[in-house]
């Protein structure tokens, strides 16, 4: 009665080799399924992530209770053994330019004993498929957020899922009997918030600029962390995180909305006369994540997005395509399906008929 | 036949997390996704999805006999004998909302548990896909198994859902996410 997930679902074996070679660069939902996609059809397929095990935020972001972990780890061990499919971990692919703005630190980093640079993809490899995922948080600029104790949403849920594989490399934070902060609306925040209240925490706060009827994560996961036991603060924009050398507490102002803004939400606007302040020993500004690319002005993602290329997917980097978060920002499981086998049968097109030869 | 050997497909919408991933994956292989994805006002969303019942009403309401119910329990509806009829009686039939717009010639689309799949060997890729192990292809006779309180409570919401999404859209069928 039951049955394993497998990214290889296309074929029951994969067919003889083919002789093209394809580097995916982040073992998420994106490249696994390109990469069982592209293996049930012959291509030699290996994947590169930069953290200890594949799965990505399969593995690493979303919570046991949401989705359960063996479930995963049988999923990627069948894509190794059965359909060949080959797994470099630790390995971080890099851009070959230097940034301005000097390396970069992006959440998982921790982890990575290797760096591969998308030239030596590029050169090694008849295509490339980017599917790096969003690591980066999102900052919310206000004064206190480097204090000791404000996590990001990223930061607070991956060392718990990273410490259950490698429990000697990563440290959770232990929120048992903290009050406990968490910012933003979306599925990381009440993830966060509904894995402090889990751990134990004395207090958990949700709290989001506009009103429960705009949270992304949607009015019933809202109303379920508050049944739970969390306080919900909504219209409510955090302006500083309080304290002298550890979270103290956070201030912020009471909004009303006004018109909608670019992304069609009403927009908060800050009534600066009423400020307040709640205490806190840990806070987690779940804001939001960017997406993280190896060349990321070289792959012109603005014209990639808009199809600025002749193949769909491609980026301006001739042979490198790309898929999921890193292309759309944080989205949904199917989503970053849809993307990496929109990009797997992209990269097939394109090698029959612009590579023609392996 | 007999009832050991059916097959049929089985949603544990307490498990489901509405990632989207099953719709992705059928789409990807039939073009148009024959389980698809519906959210309650309330946000919660959810994959509707054919049951392949046991007496199927969509096979009474269809005039042509278009739709038939194969020995091991599949539900299939074959396009070569749907006439593409406008009354749609089929997805109006339905209880689970589970009969799509095709938008061709053939008006209609709905899940055949990969009939194609199977010819070789292969399951329903909405199986495989599911991240959480929601989604059954199971023996009829171990359903009562399947129907844990957890379970039934998330589909008598999913089913009042669909209700209330009807009596909205009377005489539409249900329409479709996008």
């Amino acid at each position: 009665m039951f049955s394993t997930m497998n990214f290889g679902l296309f074929c029951g074996m994969p067919l003889e080799p083919n002789g093209y070679r394809v580097a995916i660069a982040g073992a998420g939902p994106a490249g696994l399924i390109a990469a069982g996609n592209l293996a049930c059809r012959g291509y030699h397929v290996e994947v590169f992530d930069k953290m200890p095990r594949p799965g990505g935020l399969l593995q690493f972001g979303i919570p046991e209770y949401r989705i359960p972990t063996p479930r995963i780890e049988e999923a990627v061990d069948r894509l190794a053994e059965d359909y060949g499919v080959v797994f470099n971990l630790r390995t971080k692919v890099v851009g070959s330019l230097e940034d301005p703005a000097g390396p970069a630190h992006d959440e998982g980093d921790v982890f990575v004993t290797a760096t591969r640079s998308l030239a030596d993809l590029r050169r090694d490899f008849h295509a490339v498929l980017l599917s790096t995922g969003s690591w980066r948080s999102r900052r919310m600029n206000v004064p206190g957020e480097n204090l000791d104790g404000v996590y990001s949403g990223l930061e607070y849920l991956f060392p718990l899922r990273a410490a259950h594989c490698q429990p000697d490399e990563v440290c959770p934070p232990d929120l048992a009997r903290r009050k406990v902060v968490v910012i933003g609306a979306g599925l990381s925040a009440v993830d966060a918030a509904q894995t402090a209240l889990l751990a134990g925490a004395d207090q958990v706060s949700l709290f989001y600029r506009r009103t429960i009827a705009e949270a992304p994560a949607g009015m019933h996961e809202i109303k379920h962390l508050t049944a739970k036991g969390c306080a919900w603060y909504e219209l409510a924009m955090p302006t500083a995180i309080r304290g002298a050398d550890r979270v103290e507490g956070v201030e912020f102002v009471q909004c009303s909305l006004g018109e909608p803004d670019e992304s069609g939400r009403r927009c908060p606007i800050p009534d600066k006369e009423h400020k307040q302040a709640v205490d806190a020993d840990v806070v987690i500004c779940a804001v939001g994540e960017l997406p993280t690319l190896p060349d990321a002005a070289a792959l012109d993602m603005k014209r990639t997005r808009k199809g600025g290329s002749r193949w769909p997917r491609m980026t301006m980097l001739d042979g490198v395509f790309a898929a999921g978060d890193c292309l759309t920002g944080p989205s949904k499981i199917g989503w970053a399906l849809t993307g990496g086998l929109e990009a797997a049968r992209s990269i097939r097109r394109w090698l029959r008929h612009v590579v023609r030869h392996p | 036949m007999s009832e050991q050997c059916m097959k049929t497909k089985w949603v544990d919408y307490s498990k489901c997390i509405g990632c989207e991933s099953c719709e992705a994956i059928c789409k990807h292989m039939w073009g148009t996704s024959r389980i698809q994805m519906t959210q309650t006002e309330d946000g919660v969303m959810f994959p509707l999805y054919c049951h392949h019942c046991e007496s199927p009403q969509c096979i009474k309401a269809c005039p042509v006999g278009a739709i038939q119910k194969e020995e091991i329990g599949a539900v299939v509806h074959d396009p070569e004998v749907c006439r593409g009829c406008r009354a749609m009686a089929c997805m109006e039939a339905c209880p689970f909302g589970a009969i799509y717009h095709a938008g061709g010639v053939v008006p209609i689309t709905k899940c055949d548990l990969c009939a194609e799949r199977r010819q070789v060997g292969l399951g329903p890729a909405c199986v495989e896909i599911c991240p959480v192990e929601a989604i059954y292809w199971v023996d009829v006779a171990e359903l009562p198994k399947l129907r844990t309180k957890e379970a039934m409570d998330r589909q008598k919401l999913v089913m009042s859902h669909i209700a209330a999404k009807r009596k909205k859209n009377k005489p539409k069928a249900p329409e479709d996410k996008k």
